[in-house]
């Protein structure tokens, strides 16, 4: 629990220090280990949205419940885009099922990134129309999302 | 005309089916895993599930040669039997022998673990998974998803093994197995006697009931 509350910590750290630093100013660049393991976290802490969301739109849905779930993957997704600099594929020595395709195709990557965002934000409007129906279709979008980008970018376990 | 070979009837219906049945949906599992495939991976699951439930039924409930405690062996018959392995003599009795009976068990036990782990299991998008994943977290059932995917290694050798054991009685003890669990009978030897293959349809279909009622029950996580 300590450990995950860290690494939760850090994910803030990187995504604040990216989005003060911007483009122009460089600060200590985290470690290729550090970055892959913050990445790593915020994909189970996804992957735990995804599951509550699944859980929720099995019976009725319970709109607080969804819309928090949404908006953990939205603001989740949006610091993921920053976490994949050069030099942390597999090639960094470091364990990680992110795929060298990543940063050779980084145009169709980024795109795959920003239609999670586009789908998540849009999971969350749907949460908060309280339609049932909206959430479920909305839901399969971003699980569609993820596994679209998976199966081009992720090492198949 | 002259007199068709003896034959002893060995197999039941109910065993070849559960038999052949298990081949195919373990092979569909493979293939629609691979292919990432959930619903119909979820589906030839439970199938799965309903033939191991008949099958354990069956090992107590069924004909000679289904029933465990005829088949599975303490240490001394199994070493016993093994020794006898290099003889070109094929193997006399019906049903399994000692050392294939554990062979037998081996994979049901491992089948059924493997079972039971998919339906806790959660895919790495958390959006997929098995019936009973939402008893248990996110971490939890990813645990159970790579202990499925190890199991499913143990099931591969078991079965590598079982068609290498199959071969090796066609090739080198001369006795083809195969055609037994497709017809349910062998040839007898000039002087043996043909023992009764005694077996209840209503038992078999009290057990094809059951496997289908638990898997049912499984695919609903338990809510009804």
């Amino acid at each position: 629990m300590i450990r995950s509350r860290i690494t939760a910590l850090t994910a803030l750290g990187l995504a604040a220090a990216a989005m003060a630093g911007g483009a122009t100013i460089a600060i200590a660049a985290p470690s290729a280990s550090t970055t892959i393991s913050t990445r790593q976290a915020n994909f189970k802490k996804m992957g735990g949205a995804m599951k509550a969301l699944k859980e929720q739109l099995s019976g009725t849905p319970d709109k607080a419940k969804v819309l928090d779930a949404a908006k953990t993957i939205a603001a989740t997704a949006r610091v993921q885009t920053k976490l994949f600099p050069a030099g942390t594929g597999p090639s960094s020595g470091v364990k990680t099922d992110a795929l060298p395709v990543i940063w050779t195709d980084r145009t169709t990557f980024d795109g795959d990134m920003n239609k999670l965002i586009t789908e998540a934000d849009k999971l969350v409007a749907a949460a908060n129309s309280g339609n049932a129906a909206a959430m479920q279709a909305q839901f399969k979008a971003v699980g569609g999302s993820c596994g679209g980008c998976h199966k081009q970018f992720r090492a198949d376990d | 005309m002259s007199e068709a070979p003896a034959t002893a009837r060995i197999w039941d219906p109910a065993i070849r089916l559960f038999h052949w049945l298990l081949a195919g949906f373990v092979g569909f599992s493979w293939w629609t895993g691979e292919q990432h495939d959930m619903e119909w991976h979820r589906y030839s699951g439970y199938a799965i599930l309903a033939l191991l439930v008949f099958r354990l039924f069956w090992g107590f409930t069924g004909p000679r040669t289904a029933r465990f405690c005829q088949f599975v062996k303490g240490p001394g018959a199994v070493s016993a039997y093994a020794k006898t392995l290099g003889s070109k003599q094929a193997h006399a009795a019906d049903g399994h022998n000692p050392l294939g009976g554990w062979s037998v068990i081996a994979m049901l036990g491992a089948l059924l673990v493997m079972v039971v782990a998919g339906l806790f299991a959660i895919d790495v998008d958390g959006w997929d998974g098995g019936p009973l994943s939402d008893y248990i977290t996110f971490d939890q059932g990813r645990a159970f998803a790579e202990f499925h995917e190890t199991v499913f290694n143990v099931i591969l050798a078991l079965v590598v093994l079982h068609i290498v054991a199959i071969g090796f009685y066609a090739t080198w003890k001369r006795q083809r197995l195969v055609p037994a669990m497709i017809t349910g009978k062998r040839k007898l030897g000039a002087d043996e006697a043909p023992q009764e293959l005694r077996w209840s349809p209503v038992l078999a279909l009290t057990g094809i009931a059951l496997g289908v009622v638990i898997a049912w029950a499984a695919s609903t996580g338990f809510r009804f």
